[in-house]
């Protein structure tokens, strides 16, 4: 146990080093990734943990963006109180739409989440305070190096936070929902109640990556704030890594932005191209994340891979 | 308000005010009557055996009860208090508990995990701490005969250690009230006189059980009194010997058809 | 005046929107597969028929049919070969797979055919037909007549032959149909084919009274997902009609709010409905 603490502590140092050794390149990417691992791991709390699995997480990224953006260009409060504004928003929708969307189960939980995230969408851009179609820009600021922090911090809060679940009473009653939600509810557990704050920490954690991402960037607008595709890639990155798991979603995040960004300088269209070919081939070939493809390779070598065509297949 | 049949309840017992107490249960599906004006009293201590054929309504009955299914019309009263509009949970931390007939374990979750859901969430809102509950789901797992399972996911067990562990879950929510639904089915002989030692052992802890069976011999070894359901309605209720002998219930069993 | 003329442009849209929501509806009713590629089916559906049309000279309506035999005979066999492969494991994966397909055939098509608007302009595409007072676009009007007979054909197909039957059966109970012999892998590809025929059919419509890219897709999947909600899995005219609401939706919000409104109203209105009919919505979860 206390070698695993000491990894880990080493692996924050490490990742927390790279503005000071690292050229700016690598500092943006690591930026985006960091931003992107926060991502699949919030998404894991609804999705690994619960058992919900939300397209519509964009919804509270938009509303951490938006809530950021309007405290600091049109409001002109500093950059945590925007953060807050941002986070409050986000965990005031969950709560909010939360109660009846949650009561929808599989696909139409999936879709009703994507819907809201279209939704709020095309509200803001008709919103004049948040700058309608043309968007937001915000003060221009200091270095990459500090956005590179702020994103690790709140990676490994993030973390810390799905650590936490993982071995609390609040994370059994999770599991128990995502495993039979009938029978946890006979049980004792409030699945209402759990379910909300699952989303709730879910869309705290998304709104201040989002909050971060466009004080980085300096420009908001509706399509990129609650941009749809965000949705997708970061459910895939936490499922390739292995929902459910703490490490998973880095792991899946990190992976999966470094090909990404590989296949991006490249040629840009064939990246996209074969980012969905890769996308298409995981979901055949290693349905239960990396983890588990790992774990599986010890145990069986490449049956691993036949055997969940096997077990998948019509 | 008791149907034909019913056995006066005896002097002492009726100064004592039953536990849980059902007064007209009515749930309908589509039209169909699933139960219909079903009244009971269940006393502490006592073991129930509820029988009938198969779609009179026993399940549908034991769901009004532990809140999974909402009755249309009637009330239920559980410890003086009424609480037919409370929600499965809510029953659960009073403590009312059950087993399903079609398994719902956790099936990722390790055997022990899932018996521990059961202690940190069941009677009074359950225990906060987590090893204190782990340490009572291994206990409960002694006692069905778990053990060597601990560690399995819940979805590797067989048939027979899948009721065990239905029944390992309901116990360590600590229940006042044990709904038991078909727990025998497909055990052998000396499985089910197993249950039924198990269950005598419960009852001896104080817990109140209603138990569904159709194993004729494990209702008349454990019960003290039998509820007999058919086409959603009570047919008769009263001492073992008497009911299993009432020509009225081996018609509904043998299936001659009411008017 | 303008009232009356803006509903009718909505039937009439919306009658398209119906048929381009069958496909989906079909398969996810039968396959319980939540296709987020449809919207590219619909997308190449409409680049078939514009090359036929463009390349080949061939009028719209006639290229039709053939468009719709090239995107069963596509969907055929995406659904033998990639999709049944993993069609036993989770809903998400699949929504994960169709979305990765999504993805693939989009860059696919802008690789193939760039990012060029491309419309399908018939010698009679500026027509008009003068009814009751009101100016209907012919070409609309055309392709709301297609719609309604595909919907009548299909559900002619679901109802009165042996192929519709075993569809059918499939969806109810997959266990029972394989006892009385239906090949589930063959069926499912044929449903799977025949849901992108009509895919394609919507795309070459669409082609004609808007105009066709590789990013159309994203939009007509979400735009199907509300119809396909609203007008429900059971009937095909139920999805018509389900579209025909969108329609007039939209229309009346572009009237009256604008026309950057008329996502949000579907979307919102999606919401509503999944929330406000739970019972409806927890079946097939």
């Amino acid at each position: 146990m206390m070698w695993r603490a000491i990894f880990l502590g080493l692996c924050v140092i490490g990742l927390a080093a790279v503005p000071f050794f690292g050229d700016d390149v690598l500092v943006q990417y690591g930026i985006d990734a960091l931003l992107f691992a926060t991502l699949a791991q919030a998404w894991n709390i609804l999705g690994g943990f619960t058992g919900y699995v939300s397209f519509g997480n964009s919804s509270f990224y938009g509303l951490g963006t938006y809530g950021t953006a309007i405290a600091m260009a049109q409001l002109h409060w500093p950059f945590g109180i925007g953060l807050g504004l941002g986070a409050v928003l986000a965990v005031g929708c969950a709560v909010l739409f939360g109660i009846p969307i949650l009561r929808l189960r599989g696909h139409y939980f999936a879709i009703a989440t994507l819907a809201l995230s279209a939704s709020l969408s095309a509200i803001i851009a008709n919103l004049d305070i948040a700058g309608r179609n043309i968007g937001l820009i915000l003060p221009l600021t200091r270095a990459d190096a500090a956005f590179y922090e702020e994103a690790l911090l709140l990676l490994v809060a993030a973390t810390a936070t799905v650590a936490w679940i993982a071995r609390s009473r609040f994370g059994m009653g999770l599991l128990a929902i995502r495993e039979d939600e009938d029978a946890a509810l006979v049980m004792g557990v409030n699945t209402t109640r759990y379910k909300i704050a699952a989303l709730s920490l879910s869309a705290f954690f998304t709104a201040i990556a989002g909050g971060i991402h466009a004080y980085w960037i300096t420009f908001v607008d509706p399509g990129g704030a609650f941009d749809l595709t965000l949705n997708v890639r970061m459910v895939i990155m936490a499922m390739f890594g292995g929902p459910g798991t703490v490490f998973g979603p880095l792991l899946g995040a990190f992976v999966l932005s470094a090909v990404y960004d590989v296949l991006a300088s490249s040629i840009s269209t064939a990246a996209a191209l074969l980012f969905g070919l890769v996308i298409v081939l995981a979901v055949i070939f290693m349905p239960r994340g990396l983890l588990d493809l790992a774990s599986g390779f010890r145990r069986e070598g490449a049956r691993y891979l036949l055997q969940n065509i096997r077990m998948h297949r019509l | 308000m008791s149907g034909p049949g019913a056995t006066p309840l005896p002097e002492a017992a009726l100064l004592e005010a039953p536990l849980l107490e059902a007064r007209g249960l009515t749930k309908r599906f589509h039209g169909l009557q699933a139960v219909d004006r079903v009244s009971f009293a269940l006393r502490s201590g006592e073991i129930l055996g509820l029988i009938g054929p198969n779609g009179a309504g026993k399940t549908t009955l034991v769901g009004l009860i532990s809140g999974t299914l909402a009755a249309d019309e009637g009330s239920l009263v559980f410890e003086g208090a009424r609480i037919d509009r409370l929600p499965p949970y809510a029953r659960a931390h009073l403590g009312i508990g059950r087993t399903f007939q079609v398994m719902k374990p956790f099936p990722r979750l390790s055997v022990l995990a899932n018996v521990a859901v059961g202690a940190l969430f069941g009677y009074r809102g359950g225990e906060r701490d987590q090893t204190a509950a782990r340490e009572q789901a291994r206990a409960l797992l002694d006692f069905t005969g778990l053990s060597r399972h601990a560690e399995q996911p819940a979805s590797e067990l067989g048939g027979p250690d899948c009721k065990r562990l239905e029944l390992a879950k309901a116990l360590a929510m600590r229940p006042k009230l044990l709904l038991l639904d078909e727990v025998m089915a497909g055990l052998n002989s000396a499985e089910i006189d197993e249950v039924v030692t198990i269950i005598k052992k419960i009852r001896g802890t104080g817990v109140t059980i209603l138990v569904i069976e159709h194993v004729m011999r494990a209702i008349r070894s454990l019960s003290d009194r039998i509820i007999v359901l058919h086409h959603g309605e009570k047919l008769a209720e009263g001492e073992p010997n008497a009911i299993l002998s009432d020509p009225r219930v081996i018609d509904a069993y043998l299936g001659k058809r009411r008017a | 005046m303008l009232l009356a003329q803006i509903l009718l442009n909505g039937v009439l849209l919306g009658g398209l929107y119906g048929l381009m929501a069958l496909g989906m509806a079909l398969v996810w009713g039968v396959l319980n597969i939540v296709n987020l590629a449809h919207g590219a089916l619909v997308m190449l559906g409409g680049y078939c028929v514009y090359f036929l049309f463009a390349g080949l000279g061939i009028d719209p309506f006639a290229a039709l049919p053939i468009a719709m035999l090239a995107m069963f005979a596509f969907g055929y066999l995406l659904q033998r070969f990639v999709l049944n492969l993993i069609i036993r494991s989770a809903a998400l994966n699949t929504l994960l797979i169709t979305f990765g397909l999504d993805v693939v055939l989009t860059y696919l098509a802008q690789l193939a055919f760039t990012a060029d608007f491309r419309t399908i302009n018939p010698s009679y595409a500026g027509a008009n037909v003068a009814i009751l007072g009101l100016t209907v676009p012919l070409l609309r009007l055309a392709a709301f007549v297609a719609a309604v007979v595909l919907a009548a054909l299909l559900w002619v197909l679901l109802q009165r032959t042996r192929l519709g039957r075993a569809i059918r059966a499939t969806a109810q109970n997959l266990v029972a149909a394989r006892l009385y012999g239906v090949d589930p892998a063959q069926l499912y590809a044929l449903t799977f084919g025949l849901g992108a025929a009509l895919a394609g059919a919507a795309g070459g419509l669409y082609g004609m009274v808007s105009q066709v890219t590789p990013y159309i897709g994203a939009t007509l999947t979400a735009k199907s997902f509300v119809i396909t909600i609203i007008g429900g899995l059971e009937n095909p005219f139920g999805i018509v009609l389900g579209g025909i609401v969108i329609g007039i939706i939209e229309a009346l919000a572009s009237l009256y709010i604008g026309a950057t409104f008329t996502d949000a109203i579907s979307f919102g209105l999606l919401v509503l409905i999944l929330v406000a009919r739970p019972a409806r919505s927890l079946r097939n979860a």
